[in-house]
């Protein structure tokens, strides 16, 4: 309980402030219109129209909760049918209507698929190369002196630029769908896997590695058993980082696609003026990178007890 | 023989030398590359390479220096006379170009000095073979230019337009990027010490700004060019929510960076929260804080560039972004995102040097 | 080889999306996302039009960041969908486009503007905020002030412009005192936001002589000269007029294909039913031939933009009527 009480208490004072914030900025539209009809507007009444929009310019918390239940769950998301038959009060009928909204496109849960099944292609592309560029640097002084400087050079480059690019070269060589999605992803979330694990993969220090020579461990050995678990604390940092940039790469490489996906319903939700529909597509796309770091946090909390680096 | 697969880089010289053979021995129609300036310059590379090894310090300078003089002789012919009819052995000369400057490169790392400017070489031999590389491949394979531009007609817009980029210049990075970068690590620094002074907020802080951290920033511009209009101000406010939680967790890091020892030091001084916090606890923390502001500083100016997607006047290197893609005047695009690389690179280079000045007795500022 | 790999081979040097099947396959590239600006397309290809053609077309929705002539000129989509003066400052630039039908023959741009913002005639531009979308669309606007003299820095003389993105917020918010509007779409927007139309004036560019030609389809000039291709495109555009007037004639069931159609889940049916009955005053009376008086008004119009003209000089070869000849043919 000690543990979640600040937590809640910030979380608490937040929302209290948003529900402050919403009176000051929705009021103009409101007065705008009353103006326009003519008709005097209470402040009572003000703050209670404020707090109900369609159109707000911020919507209030409660808004967004219902819009997000709405669209992830809701009737309009899973359909007539599966409203009608289920309800999402009961365990089983709340699975039943995940279930459906997996497949309906008026559901974010649907969207949230498509996006991480691009983050996580993605991802795996960008650790795996990230690794494999580390090791490079780390082992040859070549790259070492060459590579380092254009990496870094290389996340100065807006992707949000290069991405439409990106994907109208791969399409002239008939690739096109899920893969561009997860090599912009990729492009992101090679960037920190590399820093972080030539800091690892450099972290043994003299006497460690003067102890390998005593046992004359060949180099190989010397990765394998030396390098290599030393970097996992380095390693599973940078992974946190990385999967929300893959996160974020994915749904930046999806606004060109135009397939689904919660970036394009960030965006379908700002063509159409429908604000509930931005920030609940928002709300979804930061609970799924939450959730992802958080997924890779159990991981590394396991991986380390196993090797005793439990910090 | 033996000096071929002598040393560093043996096989890249031996693919180097199977390189310079094929290319040498494919048949060539008259007027197409490679042409005899560059079989030629190849064969001395690939012998310039086989000698450097063996010479003093001096004498391997200046066949390094000659090296990449020969190299640039074969590669420019390649990239930029292209007869039309370019066959097998132009690539084989193109791959034996590429290995040529991998090799050279591999060279270049083994001279002992590597600090201060010199250290640059490695990489600009890098950076140069790829721009070299992506000129030939795109005219041997006649890419449409609206697809993809040739570095030499992005340089030759760069230097046309110096007056639209630079207008470009001052309003995302003078005004978005740096307000923002000033307004959002400034209040984050602040903020941090508040956190350090009440752990209880460290605690509830930290986890729901993970979470506001995690909105993607697609999403959150058009909502702050909503709310802040469509001036600086808006994107100055992207950057705020970008860098304010790297730069906070990085403080809040660099503040318990002190020892316990330290601390109880402090203690025996009867010294104030205030006291130890800039004689002890600051100082500590400059590693971690120089970190956060070199992030930030990368992070700053491609916020500014992001949230001008969505709602600007019209100027400013977003708006020519993602405008002149619509024109399809891609030489413009990549004009411009080599300034942003250019910029960018050069801001994080101001902190790191800074870093340097400031934080000279930390492990990483040793050399390796 | 084995006929796995010679088509394996195939698809890997083919420059069109979509594999060779028993039908031939079409891919045509929109300029926006689903909605019903595209109606006809998505009715035949429900329809079934497409298919009795014997073609197998995929449509690939457009969006911000998607420019129609980049993925046309990288073989991603055989045909697109293009505004004209975008096309055509495209082809000044290098891409051969050609124009092989114009299903649209009436503009559907306006300017929508606050009545109280003191603005009753395009004089009045001057001084105030513009919000426009950029991308190719700009065009019309730009063209048009250069046309009233009216310079684009802003200041007393001058309007001062916006790159709004695409929705009506710049207005409703008066963060711009008029913005670039649709007729079938954003000035619905406005609409449904609660502002009255006595509360807005409208300028629509075809009262004052500035309006340019619309949604047409374009194709890459290379592939003309290859008569399969050619019959190709004549069957997607006969079967593409199908639908459209099958569309016309029933906007709520073709409203209800483009939904079903919709990717994103984002449309609402009543938006799109408005959608597609505005488009049938756009599209009333049209075979999909090109007209080439209105294709020369628009060249005129964008040929006199004054300091800025949106292309320096009358385009050539632009258009053909090679593709509608051989669909009407039969």
């Amino acid at each position: 309980m000690s543990r979640s009480l600040p937590v809640l208490t910030v979380t608490a004072v937040l929302i209290a402030l948003w529900y402050l914030a919403v009176i000051p900025m929705n009021a103009t539209w409101e007065y705008d219109q009353a103006r326009r009809a003519g008709s005097e507007l209470p402040f009572a009444e003000m703050v209670a129209r404020t707090m109900a929009q369609e159109r707000p310019v911020l919507p209030a918390p409660h808004q967004v909760v219902i819009g997000l239940y709405e669209q992830t769950v809701g009737c309009d998301a899973v359909g007539r049918r599966m409203c009608r038959e289920t309800t999402p009060l009961t365990v089983q009928g709340f699975g039943q209507r995940v279930a459906a909204a997996f497949t309906s496109n008026r559901s974010l849960i649907y969207h949230a698929g498509v996006t991480l099944s691009a983050t996580m292609l993605g991802f795996l592309i960008g650790t795996g190369g990230g690794i494999l560029l580390a090791i490079g640097i780390v082992y040859n002084r070549a790259m070492d002196a060459s590579v380092m400087p254009w990496a870094i050079a290389s996340q100065t480059i807006p992707i949000i630029a290069l991405a439409p690019m990106i994907i109208v070269v791969l399409n002239s060589v008939g690739i096109s769908g899920l893969v561009p999605k997860a090599i912009i992803a990729a492009y992101l979330s090679f960037f920190p896997v590399v820093v972080g694990m030539v800091k690892g993969l450099r972290s043994p220090d003299a006497m460690q590695m003067d102890q390998m020579k005593t046992w004359s461990a060949t180099g190989g050995q010397v990765f394998a058993r030396l390098r290599l678990p030393m970097s996992m604390p380095y390693l599973f940092a940078s992974l946190k980082i990385g999967i929300a940039a893959a996160l974020v790469g994915t749904i930046v490489g999806e606004l060109p696609i135009q397939q689904g996906g919660l970036g394009v319903r960030l965006l379908s939700g700002s063509y159409y003026g429908q604000t509930i529909q931005i920030w609940a597509a928002l709300f979804a796309a930061a609970i799924l990178a939450a959730a992802l770091v958080g997924i890779v946090g159990l991981i590394e909390r396991r991986v380390l007890a196993r090797m005793g680096m439990k910090r | 023989m033996s000096g071929l697969m002598q040393g560093r880089g043996a096989w890249i010289r031996l693919g180097l030398a199977v390189a310079v053979l094929a290319a040498c021995w494919w048949p060539r129609a008259a007027g197409a590359q490679p042409g005899d300036l560059t079989l030629v310059a190849l064969t001395a590379a690939l012998a310039l390479s086989i000698l450097a090894p063996g010479l003093g310090q001096a004498g391997r300078a200046v066949a390094l220096l000659a090296m990449g003089l020969a190299l640039s002789l074969a590669g420019g012919p390649l990239a930029f006379q292209q007869g039309g009819a370019e066959a097998g052995g132009f690539w084989a000369a193109a791959i034996a170009v590429w290995l040529g400057a991998w090799l050279l490169v591999a060279l270049v790392a083994e001279l002992p000095w590597r600090r201060g400017p010199w250290g640059l070489i490695a990489p600009l031999i890098f950076g140069a073979t790829i721009l070299w590389a992506w000129e030939s491949v795109v005219r041997a394979l006649d890419v449409p230019r609206v697809i993809l531009p040739a570095p030499s007609e992005i340089a030759a817009r760069l230097a046309s337009s110096t007056d639209t980029l630079w207008i470009d210049l001052v309003q995302t990075f003078g005004r978005g990027a740096l307000a923002g970068f000033a307004i959002g690590c400034g209040s984050a620094f602040l903020f941090a010490l508040v956190v350090d002074r009440y752990p209880f907020l460290k605690r509830g802080l930290l986890p729901v700004g993970n979470f506001l951290a995690a909105l993607p920033i697609i999403g959150t511009a058009p909502i702050f060019v909503m709310w802040f209009g469509f001036d600086w101000p808006s994107k100055a406010a992207v950057v705020v929510a970008m860098v304010f939680f790297p730069m906070l967790v990085n403080t809040v890091q660099g503040l318990a960076a002190t020892e316990a020892m330290q601390r109880d030091l402090m203690r025996t001084y009867s010294a104030s929260w205030g006291q130890t916090l800039l004689r002890l606890r600051l100082p500590a923390a400059m590693p971690f804080i120089f970190n956060g502001l070199k992030i930030c500083a990368t992070l700053a100016l491609i916020g500014a560039i992001v949230a001008e997607f969505f709602g600007s006047p019209t100027y400013g290197m977003g708006f020519r972004i993602s405008t002149e893609v619509g024109r399809l005047s891609l030489d413009m695009v990549w004009a411009e995102i080599a300034v942003a690389a250019a910029l960018g690179s050069a801001f994080y280079g101001v902190w790191a040097l800074l870093e340097r000045q400031v934080t000279f007795w930390h492990p990483s500022q040793r050399g390796r | 080889m084995t006929k796995f790999a010679w088509a394996g081979m195939a698809a890997a040097l083919g420059m069109t999306a979509g594999m060779a099947s028993a039908q031939d396959a079409v891919t045509l590239q929109l300029k926006w996302v689903t909605q019903g600006q595209f109606a006809g397309y998505y009715v035949a290809l429900d329809n079934g039009y497409y298919e009795e053609e014997g073609l197998d077309v995929t449509i690939r929705p457009g969006g911000p960041d998607i420019a129609p002539v980049q993925v046309l000129m990288g073989g991603g989509a055989d045909v697109m969908v293009d505004w004209m003066p975008s096309a055509l400052a495209a082809r000044e630039q290098g891409a051969p486009v050609v124009n092989i039908a114009q299903p649209v023959v009436r503009s559907g741009l306006m300017l929508v503007c606050w009545a109280d913002a003191g603005i009753t005639t395009p004089e009045d531009f001057r001084g105030h905020k513009i919000g426009t979308w950029f991308f190719g669309n700009e065009i019309p606007l730009l063209n048009w002030l250069s046309q009233l003299g009216i310079p684009t820095t802003g200041g007393e003389d001058g309007a001062e412009i916006l790159r709004i993105g695409f929705n009506v917020d710049p207005l409703l918010q008066r963060q711009a005192d008029c913005v670039t509007a649709m007729t079938y779409n954003e000035y619905w927007q406005v609409i449904d936001a609660g502002v009255t139309p006595e509360q807005i004036v409208v300028f629509r560019y075809e009262d004052y002589g500035v309006a340019t030609l619309e949604d047409g389809l374009w194709v890459n000039e290379e592939n003309l000269s290859d008569p399969a291709f050619v019959d190709r495109m004549a069957r997607f555009v006969r079967a593409s007029m199908r639908g459209w007037e099958w569309a016309l004639a029933n906007p709520e069931a073709a409203a209800e294909i483009v939904l079903d159609n919709d990717e994103t889940g984002a449309q609402t049916l009543e938006h799109q039913v408005r959608m597609v009955r505005e488009m049938a005053a756009l599209t009333e009376g049209s075979t999909g031939v090109l007209d080439e008086a209105a294709y020369q008004r628009t060249v005129d119009t964008l040929l006199g933009g004054g300091s800025d003209p949106v292309i320096t000089r009358a385009p050539e070869g632009a258009f053909t009527h090679v593709v509608t000849e051989a669909a009407s043919m039969e």
